[in-house]
Order: C-alpha cells, then sequence, then structure tokens
C-alpha cells in the first residue's frame, strides 16, 4: 500500500493544475485525498498558488462580456446553499440543487403520472404495459438525476434565437448530458423540435428524438454516449422528424 | 452615508473583500456580482485566453464560468481556499475542458503555428502591477525544467502526459517537477 500512496501523494501538484489526463485518474487522485489530509492541504496551497499565476495573466475582456453576463445573470436561477452533509458527501446525492431541472424532473414525474392516470382506464389486460412504461420511465428519471447529481455535472444554459433558453447539463465521467427547454415557441403544421448529437469532427450525426412541449416546457431527456467536445443541437424539422437534420440548428451546444 | 454602507465591504481588501462580497452574490445581490465580475473578469479572460488562445472561445468560456460564479455562490466555502481561486479554479477547469478534446486540440496547435507563443510564456503576459511581478521573479526563481513543466501544464492547458511528451521526460520526473516547482513557488509568494 505505501508505494502506492506515495504515487498518489506526488500527484498533489498535477491534480492542482488540473493537469491530470482522465477522469478515472482524477476520481482516484480524489478518493486519495478524501483519506489524506496533508494532500488536502497540499493541494489547496497548490491552488492559492496557480491562482496568482492566472492573476498574473489577466487581460481586458472584450467590453461586450459584461453586458451579456449581466443579462444572463438577470435570468439565471442560483443554485440553493449545500447543507453541510452534502457539501463533504461526494456523490452528493441530492436531487434539489438544480432547481430549474428539479421542476424540470417534476414535469417529467407529472407527465408519467397523466400517463398513468389516463393508461388505468384502460382495459386490464394493459397493466402490465403501463407497468412496464412506469418502470422505465422511472430509470430513466433515475439516470437523469444521476447526471444532474454527478459531481462533475456542468451546468449550461443558453437563451435561443427563437426565443426560451435551452439547459444542458452535462457529465463527463457519465459521458451523459441531460436537455431541457423553456418558453420555446409552439410550433405549427405538425413540425418538430429535434435533438441532434455531433461528433466533434462534424462527421457523425446522431438523432437523440423529439423534443416535447408541455406549455412551453419540456422534459429533461437524457443523451448517453456523450464525449468530450461532442455539439448538441436543435433543429425545427417537419412532422415526424427526420433522419438528418434538413436545416441548421437554431442552437447548438459543446458538450 | 454610514448607516447605508454596513453592508459595503472595504473598497480594496483582498480575500475578505471578495468573500463578503461571494456571500453577497449567494443571496441574489446582482450589485455585489459586478463588483466580483470588475474585480475577476480580467482575471478569468486573461487566463482563459492564455489556455484557449482564441479570443471568440475565450469570451464565450469566460461567459460560462462568471455565469457558473452567479449561479452557484452559495457553494463557495471559505474554509476551504479564498474567493479568487474559487473562481479561478473554475476558469482553468472550464478553459482545459476547452483544449483538451481532440478537435480542439488539433485547432489550436494550428493556431500556434500561425502565432508563435514566446518560448517565455509569462514573459509577455505579465504586465506592470506588483503582483504579477512578483510572481515572475517567483518563476525566475525555479529551475528551468520546473518552470516550463508548471508554465506548460497550467498556462499551456497541457496535461502532465502531455507535457512528458514535449519535454521528452518520464511521467514521474514531471509529477516530481511540477510538485517542487509549486512548492517553491508557493514558499516564494508566501501562500500559507
Amino acid at each position: 500500500m505505501a508505494p502506492l500512496r506515495g504515487n498518489q501523494h506526488t500527484l498533489t501538484g498535477v491534480y492542482a493544475l488540473d493537469a491530470l489526463d482522465t477522469d478515472a485518474e482524477v476520481a482516484r487522485f480524489e478518493r486519495h485525498m478524501a483519506r489524506c489530509q496533508s494532500c488536502t492541504s497540499e493541494v489547496r496551497g497548490f491552488r492559492e498558488t496557480a491562482t496568482q499565476l492566472g492573476m498574473a495573466a489577466s487581460s481586458q475582456p472584450p467590453p461586450t462580456l459584461r453586458a451579456t453576463v449581466m443579462d444572463e445573470v438577470a435570468r439565471t436561477r442560483q443554485l440553493p446553499a449545500p447543507d453541510d452533509g452534502a457539501r463533504h458527501r461526494r456523490p452528493a446525492p441530492r436531487l434539489t440543487w438544480l432547481p430549474r431541472l428539479a421542476m424540470a424532473g417534476a414535469a417529467i414525474g407529472l407527465a408519467a403520472a397523466i400517463t398513468l392516470g389516463v393508461l388505468l382506464v384502460n382495459t386490464q389486460n394493459e397493466l402490465s404495459q403501463t407497468r412496464h412504461q412506469l418502470a422505465q420511465s422511472q430509470t430513466e428519471l433515475a439516470a437523469i438525476n444521476a447526471v444532474r447529481t454527478a459531481s462533475d455535472a456542468i451546468l449550461l444554459t443558453k437563451a435561443t434565437p427563437i426565443g426560451g433558453t435551452v439547459t444542458v447539463v452535462a457529465s463527463a465521467s457519465r459521458h451523459q448530458i441531460v436537455v431541457t427547454a423553456r418558453g420555446l415557441p409552439v410550433l405549427r403544421a405538425g413540425k418538430v423540435y429535434q435533438l441532434w448529437l455531433i461528433g466533434s469532427n462534424g462527421n457523425k450525426i446522431r438523432s437523440e428524438g423529439l423534443l416535447t412541449l408541455h406549455n412551453g416546457r419540456t422534459g429533461p431527456v437524457l443523451i448517453s454516449g456523450v464525449l468530450r467536445g461532442d455539439i448538441f443541437g436543435i433543429t425545427v424539422e417537419p412532422p415526424g422528424g427526420t433522419v438528418q437534420p434538413t436545416v441548421k440548428p437554431f442552437i447548438a451546444i459543446r458538450a | 452615508m454610514r448607516a447605508s454602507e454596513p453592508e459595503v465591504p472595504r473598497p480594496e481588501g483582498g480575500d475578505q473583500y471578495l468573500n463578503g462580497l461571494l456571500a453577497r452574490v449567494a443571496r441574489g445581490d446582482q450589485a455585489a456580482f459586478e463588483a466580483v465580475y470588475d474585480k475577476l473578469a480580467g482575471p478569468v479572460y486573461g487566463l482563459i485566453l492564455r489556455v484557449v488562445r482564441d479570443p471568440a472561445q475565450s469570451e464565450e468560456v469566460s461567459q460560462d464560468v462568471l455565469l457558473e460564479v452567479w449561479r452557484s455562490a452559495a457553494r463557495f466555502d471559505p474554509a476551504k481556499g479564498s474567493a479568487a481561486t474559487w473562481v479561478m479554479t473554475i476558469a482553468h477547469r472550464r478553459a482545459v475542458d476547452r483544449v483538451r478534446s481532440a478537435a480542439a486540440a488539433a485547432a489550436r496547435e494550428q493556431r500556434t503555428a500561425e502565432v508563435p507563443v514566446p518560448q517565455d510564456a509569462v514573459a509577455d503576459v505579465v504586465e506592470a502591477s506588483l503582483d504579477a511581478e512578483r510572481v515572475r521573479r517567483c518563476l525566475d526563481g525555479l529551475t528551468e525544467s520546473q518552470r516550463e513543466s508548471i508554465t506548460l501544464a497550467y498556462y499551456g492547458g497541457y496535461s502532465y502526459r502531455q507535457v512528458g511528451e514535449r519535454l521528452g521526460i518520464a511521467l514521474s520526473t514531471i509529477k516530481t517537477r511540477i510538485r517542487d516547482g509549486l512548492i517553491r513557488m508557493r514558499d516564494c509568494l508566501g501562500v500559507s
């Protein structure tokens, strides 16, 4: 054990500079750090040191940045403070830290409940199918919550040029993203919002299904197999969707 | 005047000032966020630009980082480090994430080829400010290989494996060089 420990300990500097190669290496070091007080304090000192290197690189940002950020801030909800338990526990198994998505989560719960209600009036022999669907939506909900609460989850919210906002929570370690949208305009003539995942080299485009609106809001959609650098986009397509996008995405977010 | 000012922290203070501001940001105080912006947008953008090298992409990443500061201010824990470090750590991670994807790295290499980055990556970033001067002096105090490793990893956004490949040095050596260099930097800068 001793050599391994020593080995991990010398990674404090590399870790503090975000220079480990893989998420797995980061996870391994963080597990070690959780039991290694001297590593924790060394990393803290190194991070403060790195901050001074960062401050020394200070440069005047473009003047447009301020207005853009303030505009986003005015429209962006904040996360609640974590309780003390959650702060020290990782990955924090809490469902409430992303209020916007928590609402979206409630929306899918509601959608599932409505589905259930409708299905219950159907004949008895459809009951097993209902159970199956419910189990599926619960499995998906669990997966969605796993992404939202992943320790490396990052959240991006972007306003779209056609109105409304799209929010993406991405977990690099899980290779998954969760997408929700609100305030998107209702489409006419049966047109649909279709989700796409575009490989970072641009030649691999995969349909990720359609986005269904309920009162301008969508339930969370889970997309798996996402690699760093992949681009997630939404297009407006003819009824039923298409195999390949027929128009440019009105919004594109890099994972 | 005084009665209306108890919420306003000392204007020129360092850590305490920023900690106080972030606590107010966590309560949804947009004016406090603007003060944080004015203090840290330059460092955030400058660091991201140094790593990402493309001004348009750097602006985009900076925007995400600053919004993240607003969004998760309540998660800042002053017991774990300074406010500036919390913000700059988010900025550095996001910048590194941006350049680590294969395509982005290739594009960046191309930009590097077009616009040569000076060998001494620090020389052009260090401006007149005293703090920056201090950082520069401390970097000068490192061995050349320590300075190279730290600069490539932090400002270059390279993983330590990539640093090793570029310098033709074994991984275990890179780990030690970075750590030894950071210890020296930390002590030189008087970081507690």
